[in-house]
């Protein structure tokens, strides 16, 4: 090795590198397109949230009038109680939708598994749910829930069991549950579809390996096809969660959030406070947090993902 | 360790006979192979013994039950797969201790007989590594050990050494002969290599489409096969088989073939031919037991040669012979060249006569 000045080092460094994107030039320019569209769409939007995030828009001002307020958006969201209301309200539907989503999909990937007439039909029907529109299903579930005209209130008082309708949506301490079972209702075929995928993978020969180990029923789903289980597990509840942190369609069509922010979750809120009070600068702070923490959830998806490919390849 | 008795084992899938009352006895600390070809049923009849498919009808006896009702676990069998079957996510400790768990045992015992069985094996250093740190051959060994520490009545091995290259396969089948000579096990072993099973096996019973063909020691199945099928699956290259037809000749008993010649016949070969209720006879005879000759001798059949394949020890000519292709062996220093004229001799001790109806074996008396 010989020494090299700072200059020659770094021309030295740089000529290898420029000569390299120009022997590559038609595959940039193939790529071109796509990045360009990419910065439009995505990059700048992303930049402009940030940007916005700084500033005071009130309504009634020209967005280019803007006034700067350094942080003060963000300090004003961390103390405001409803926040507080809104991220736990998103914690809960997340968590609870996400969990009972998951096992409820994976119990009926396991019903499914097994060989019995009809079981073509029944994963059909089971799968409906999910294929068709969230728009419609949500009118269709706000009209089950309705307190006058609901179907569940009906059925309750025709059977004794209620004097009067249950207050499914329009009441505060009801309200959020019953936005969750609508969004069980509404994913977990995804949840059984993947994990049916995943069932079908499990080597039939460990599990008879583990039948003459003397391993019950029990025991060979817990030896055998639980482990085998785990990856396409991980990857199913952290789709559910982003999936879940983002919902918008449910809440803000059944209840638009309330009644009195119970069941606002963190997009909704934005949503409201973006575009029905044009508060756009905490709306994007607002914005730049989920954006930070969905972040985080997608670097572990990546890493479960990529921990996938890592054992496939050695095996 | 036990015996193991099959008795008209039948196993179908609606209208298809995979397992045709095959009954068949092996011995206490035997090592039987089953062999065939692919869809024989040997597969099929070794997840009957192991009671992983329920059977059709017939009987299984290991030891001095009947073991037809029974569970796999109870029926006090171990069994090693194709594949190895190793829990992947449990360290090769925990894959031999597995079956003795679930039966149970208390720890220290189960200790002591992983240990033991690591160490008959000679994997002690694995015992911390998962399976898919380990070598194909490594891998199988574990999967050998599992069944070991169950010490269990039978062995069931169902292809085990199919997955690994040739010369692992090779070493491998000497560990597990040695295995069987050590531990004096009852071992029930599918293949569908031949020669497995005639280099590991005490006896093998050869299966075809469900059907037991012949059962009895590789050498016998190899000396005296009970039909063609057999024949023509046991031995490599495989035996030549000749169709022909009988004919009396000067008051003699020879077989003619459609090209023209025909073969002189000893007195024995001449009487199995004799007893025969057809005229058609398939002369058989491997490799070893024709002779080359490159000029006409007499009784030697005239052929042309059509390949020739040398190995390094033995160089093998093909050659066409009424309608079938005739392997013969010949040494190293015989230089035979493709499509030259070649005289070729039968041992009249040593040659194999079929009904040519019925596929069976023609004997003497």
């Amino acid at each position: 090795m010989t020494i090299v000045t700072g200059k020659t080092g770094a021309r030295g460094r740089l000529r290898p590198l420029l000569r390299k994107i120009w022997e590559h030039r038609a595959d940039y320019a193939y790529v071109l397109p796509a990045i360009a569209v990419m910065l439009i769409v995505i990059a700048y939007p992303i930049y402009y949230t940030i940007e916005l995030s700084f500033f005071n828009t009130p309504p009634g001002l020209q967005l280019r009038d803007k006034i700067f307020v350094g942080f003060g958006n963000y300090t004003s969201i961390l103390t405001s109680p409803v926040f507080w209301k809104v991220t736990s309200n998103t914690l809960i539907w997340t968590l609870a939708s996400t969990f009972i989503a998951f096992v409820l999909g994976f119990a009926s990937a396991l019903a499914l598994h097994r060989d019995f007439i009809g079981r073509g039909v029944l994963r059909a029907i089971l799968i409906i749910p999910w294929v068709i529109s969230a728009v419609a299903a949500s009118y269709i579930w706000k009209w089950i829930y309705h307190s006058d005209f609901g179907i569940i209130g009906a059925v309750l008082v025709g059977l004794g069991l209620a004097d009067r309708p249950p207050n499914f949506i329009d009441s505060v301490s009801t309200v959020l549950p019953s936005l969750i079972v609508v969004n069980i209702w509404r994913e977990f075929p995804f949840a059984m579809i993947m994990m049916m995928a995943g069932l079908q993978t499990v080597p039939d020969q460990l599990l008879r390996a583990a039948k003459v180990d003397g391993a019950n029923a029990w025991q060979r789903f817990w030896h055998v096809t639980f482990p085998h289980l785990r990856n396409v597990s991980t990857v199913t509840i952290l789709l559910l969660a982003v999936a879940n942190f983002n919902s918008f369609i449910i809440p803000w069509i059944m209840t638009g959030g309330g009644p009195s922010n119970a069941s606002h979750i963190w997009i909704t809120h934005i949503y409201e406070l973006a575009f029905g009070r044009q508060r756009w600068g905490v709306a994007s702070a607002y914005s730049v947090l989920l954006f930070l923490i969905l972040m985080t959830l997608g670097y572990f998806y990546v890493r479960a993902l990529s921990g996938n490919e890592r054992k496939d390849g050695s095996a | 360790m036990a015996h193991v008795v099959l008795k008209d084992l039948v196993k179908t899938y609606g209208s298809f006979k995979a397992v045709n009352e095959v009954s068949l006895t092996v011995n206490d600390g035997e090592f039987v192979a089953l062999v065939g070809p692919s869809g024989c049923g040997k597969t099929t009849t070794l997840n009957l013994i192991a009671g992983l498919i329920p059977m059709t009808s017939g009987d299984i006896v290991i030891g001095d039950r009947v073991v037809n009702e029974l569970d796999p676990k109870d029926r006090d069998i171990a069994m090693v797969f194709q594949n190895y079957a190793l829990y992947p996510q449990k360290s090769v400790y925990m894959n031999l201790a597995f079956p003795l768990q679930m039966r149970k045992l208390r720890r220290d015992e189960i200790d002591r007989k992983v240990r033991e069985a690591a160490r008959v094996l000679d994997m002690t250093q694995l015992l911390e590594r998962k399976p898919r740190e380990l070598s194909g051959g490594q891998q199988q060994r574990v999967a050998l050990g599992r069944a070991l520490v169950r010490d269990p009545a039978v062995f069931l091995m169902d292809e085990p050494l199919s997955n690994l290259d040739a010369k692992l396969r090779v070493q491998m089948r000497s560990e597990i002969k040695r295995f069987h000579q050590d531990l004096k096990a009852t071992i029930v072993y599918v293949t569908h290599d031949q020669l497995e099973a005639v280099t590991m096996a005490d006896r093998m019973a050869v299966m075809n489409g469900g059907y037991l063909q012949q059962y009895d020691s590789p050498a016998q199945v190899f000396a005296h096969p009970a039909n063609m099928f057999v024949a023509s699956f046991v031995g490599s290259p495989a035996m030549s088989l000749i169709p022909l037809e009988a004919s009396t000749a000067n008051g003699d008993t020879v077989l003619t073939s459609a090209e023209g010649w025909t073969l002189q016949l000893s007195q024995l070969n001449a009487r199995k031919v004799q007893r025969a209720t057809t005229k058609k006879v398939v002369l058989g005879a491997r490799h070893s037991t024709i002779k080359l000759h490159k000029s006409a001798v007499h009784g030697a059949i005239p052929a042309k040669a059509y390949t020739v394949e040398p190995t390094g020890d033995v160089t093998f000519v093909q050659a066409f012979l009424s309608g079938a292709i005739v392997n013969i062996s010949v040494p190293p220093n015989i230089a035979v060249k493709p499509d030259e004229q070649i005289w070729l001799e039968f041992d009249q001790e040593r040659i194999h006569l079929f009904d040519g109806e019925t596929e069976m074996a023609l004997e003497a008396n």
